[in-house]
């Protein structure tokens, strides 16, 4: 692989990276959509040079698909739903540990990442060593997020933020597991996302707001 | 088979459930369109009775390429959701129209709650017989989303709340599947070429020459992942939020079904992963987490006060019995574990139904409230007894069978720690799940209520399972034994038997 190739790969990882920090240091709905959208644009590009560099033309159909799905569809969803929301609804006021802390817990699982990818027994492969660290951070920190926020949609970025991190592992590790498994995965993302929100209007209409700990009825006492 | 008989056989399989949904669509009539999808669960029991007989006869079935594969594994999962499905079909009928009268539920989501019915149904038909492993993850996490639509059903806080957690959680859990998947995807790609590195039967052939660091690693992750969907604790958090707030036929394929869908997937890289790095590992990691569900279970089973957590509970434990089986192996343990997941898809809808019907009669869920259900509700009320003694495993009910089986593997394969625990669980859920039930069924209701149970239609699945209950106990058909026995083998014998 050229050189220039390269290049472009390391500073799409770590755009890719600095977009999830952008979901974990801010508090507006908004503001992470933007993250993941931006994100998701940065994914297609690393997908489409991987294409490029294999030579597979099913990479080309995943990036194109990519880029329609998550960085066009999904926004566009979630920003059509939650249009009539308050702005408290949509701002994380209150997480359960504060934005600074999250920062250095999300820096720490990035160097969690790298450790565990040392550990593991990959073919040697530039790409693998350059993006693989990063999609384990973009998982880690996704879990990260679902588990310590507050508000029922940053659960729902949480979750996009691991499945762009998801991708991006299939992507690097194996250069993309056949297009129609790709395409069933995309399917199966863009219509989870419209029923979480078909849940999110109900749960902000019945609970009359979106915060998680209102969901703590049911349990066994 | 030859391919093109075999390709038409797995297509109509598929086609049924999507022409049903298609035609509930159209007609959106609330009498006709629980018909029809009576009709197509009948079909898809007739296809698939066919489709176990020449399984029976010639071990495996593939087709379109190499993209299915149904072996005497996939025909246990496949018999036990084509009959379940049939029996909750049935239900359905009656139930969700006494919801309707009841005012629970309008037309508009009722034609909502038939669509989903069938392609519920048709996404747990294509997990079983998928042998492209991306594919079943696909299907597995359709399953969730579909299920997860018909839980919401209902407009209530409790529901809504159900649905999410269940949403999330799953997810989540089906995000460490994926990554688990590709691990071994990747581990087989260092050895084969990439056209059908993703099928089980390949990875199977290759399964001697895979790097045994990754596979140790995916199988974790596999486990996690799948473990969640199949409702093995600690990831089993969902499991009774969504399988006590769905509507009944519903939970009663959650919990016979669907769960089994998720330890399917797990006993598939079991196999693969035996043969790479023999099978210690992933059978002692099975057993930590059977003997963590049996436990959580005796113990939630113990303080609960609601009649489907109680339920949703016993599965979990379940759950646990049958990954049990399989992590102490042998030709019994694993014989034991297929038995019980048979005779689990048999039990558990059979008391679901009843308590489905009972919670319609007397307006509740609390066991509390719940009493003299025998003198109410003679048939329901025995029903729910023989069902609650099979679930307990008291002889001579189908699951003491199993359960026997499954506990004497433990002390042929010498894991005396786990087969003195779980035994302990067993009899402390034994009592508590008795005393619950006889508390139930008997003594003189609260007020006074109109002998009724609650019309045919409700009935005749009950006595059905009922019947299977009962039969399955005292005699397992040579046929049956002799799918069961093939499937052990393949467990046992590296995936081909």
């Amino acid at each position: 692989m050229e050189s220039i190739q390269l290049d472009i790969l390391t500073i799409s990882g770590s755009v890719l990276l600095i977009a999830t920090f952008g979901v974990v240091a801010r508090r507006g709905f908004m503001d992470w959509l933007n993250a993941y959208r931006h994100q998701s644009i940065v994914l297609a590009g690393v997908t489409a040079i991987i294409g490029y560099v294999t030579g597979i033309w099913e990479i080309y159909i995943a990036a194109v698909l990519t880029l329609l799905v998550k960085s066009i569809a999904i926004p566009k969803i979630l920003t059509y739903v939650t249009r009539r929301l308050d702005i408290e609804f949509k701002t994380e006021t209150n997480p359960y540990i504060s934005l600074r802390t999250s920062i250095i817990i999300s820096a720490l699982l990035v160097a969690l990442s790298y450790f565990l990818t040392q550990q593991i027994p990959f073919r040697s492969d530039q790409v693998v060593n350059v993006l693989l660290p990063v999609s384990m951070a973009q998982f880690f920190i996704g879990l990260f997020v679902l588990v310590n926020r507050r508000t029922v949609l940053s659960q729902v970025v949480g979750l996009l933020i691991i499945e762009n991190g998801l991708f991006l592992f299939t992507m690097v590790l194996t250069h993309g597991v056949s297009l129609i498994i790709e395409i069933g995965i995309l399917v199966d993302i863009l219509v989870g996302i419209v029923i979480s929100s078909i849940l999110l209007f109900r749960i902000g209409r019945t609970f009359d707001s979106l915060d998680v700990t209102n969901l703590a009825n049911l349990r066994d006492d | 088979m030859d391919s093109v008989f075999a390709n038409i056989t797995m297509l109509l399989l598929f086609l049924t459930p999507v022409a049903s949904a298609i035609l509930v669509t159209l007609v959106r009539k609330k009498r006709t369109i629980g018909i029809i999808t009576i009709c197509s669960a009948s079909l898809i029991l007739v296809q698939v009775f066919f489709l176990v007989s020449r399984i029976i006869s010639e071990k495996t079935v593939t087709a379109f390429g190499n993209m299915f594969y149904v072996d005497s594994l996939s025909a246990v999962i496949l018999l036990s959701i084509s009959v379940v499905g049939l029996v909750s079909a049935l239900y359905s009928k009656n139930y969700m129209g006494r919801q309707y009268d009841n005012a629970m539920i309008d037309d508009k989501h009722i034609v909502r709650y038939y669509q989903g019915f069938n392609v519920f149904l048709l996404t747990m038909l294509v997990v079983p017989t998928a042998n492209n492993l991306g594919i079943m993850w696909v299907t597995v996490e359709a399953t969730t989303l579909v299920s997860v639509l018909l839980i919401m059903l209902y407009f209530k806080e409790n529901s809504i709340e159900a649905a999410w957690k269940y949403l999330i959680i799953a997810t989540v859990g089906l995000s460490f599947a994926l990554i688990g998947t590709v691990f071994f995807y990747y581990a087989n790609t260092n050895v084969t070429s990439f056209d059908d590195a993703m099928n089980w039967t390949n990875m199977v052939h290759n399964s001697k020459l895979l790097d045994p660091n990754l596979v140790k690693i995916a199988f974790v992750f596999i486990l996690v992942g799948y473990g969640t969907k199949a409702g093995l604790a600690p990831m089993h958090t969902w499991l009774p939020d969504a399988h006590s707030e769905a509507p009944t036929p519903v939970s009663a394929l959650l919990s016979g079904v669907l769960l089994n869908c998720g330890l399917y997937a797990i006993i598939r890289f079991h196999v693969i992963s035996s043969n790479t790095i023999g099978s210690a590992f992933s059978s002692h990691l099975l057993i930590i987490l059977a003997v963590i569900s049996v436990g959580i279970a005796a113990a939630s089973i113990y303080f609960q006060k609601d009649m489907k957590r109680m339920l949703a509970y016993s599965s979990v434990e379940h759950m646990g019995l049958i990954s049990l089986g399989i992590g102490f192996g042998g030709i019994l343990g694993v014989y034991g574990a297929m038995l019980q997941i048979l005779n689990h898809a048999i039990a558990k809808p059979l008391m679901f139904f009843a308590s489905g019907t009972i919670s319609q009669k007397y307006e509740t869920k609390a066991m509390s409230k719940i009493k003299g259900i025998i003198k109410i509700m003679p048939v329901t009320g025995a029903l729910f007894l023989i069902g609650g003694f099979a679930l307990v495993g008291m002889p001579p009910f189908n699951v003491f069978l199993s359960e026997f089986f499954i506990l004497s593997a433990g002390f042929q394969s010498g894991q005396f720690l786990a087969v003195t625990l779980v035994i302990l669980f067993l009899v402390v859920t034994f009592a508590v799940f008795l005393r619950h039930l006889i508390k139930m069924v008997f003594g003189n209701p609260v007020v006074p209520m109109k002998k009724d149970d609650m019309g045919k239609l409700a009935v005749v699945p009950m006595i059905t399972l009922g019947s299977l209950v009962i039969v399955l106990g005292v005699f397992v058909p040579q046929q049956l034994q002799t799918l069961v026995h093939n499937a052990a083998m393949i467990i046992n014998h590296g995936g081909f038997a």
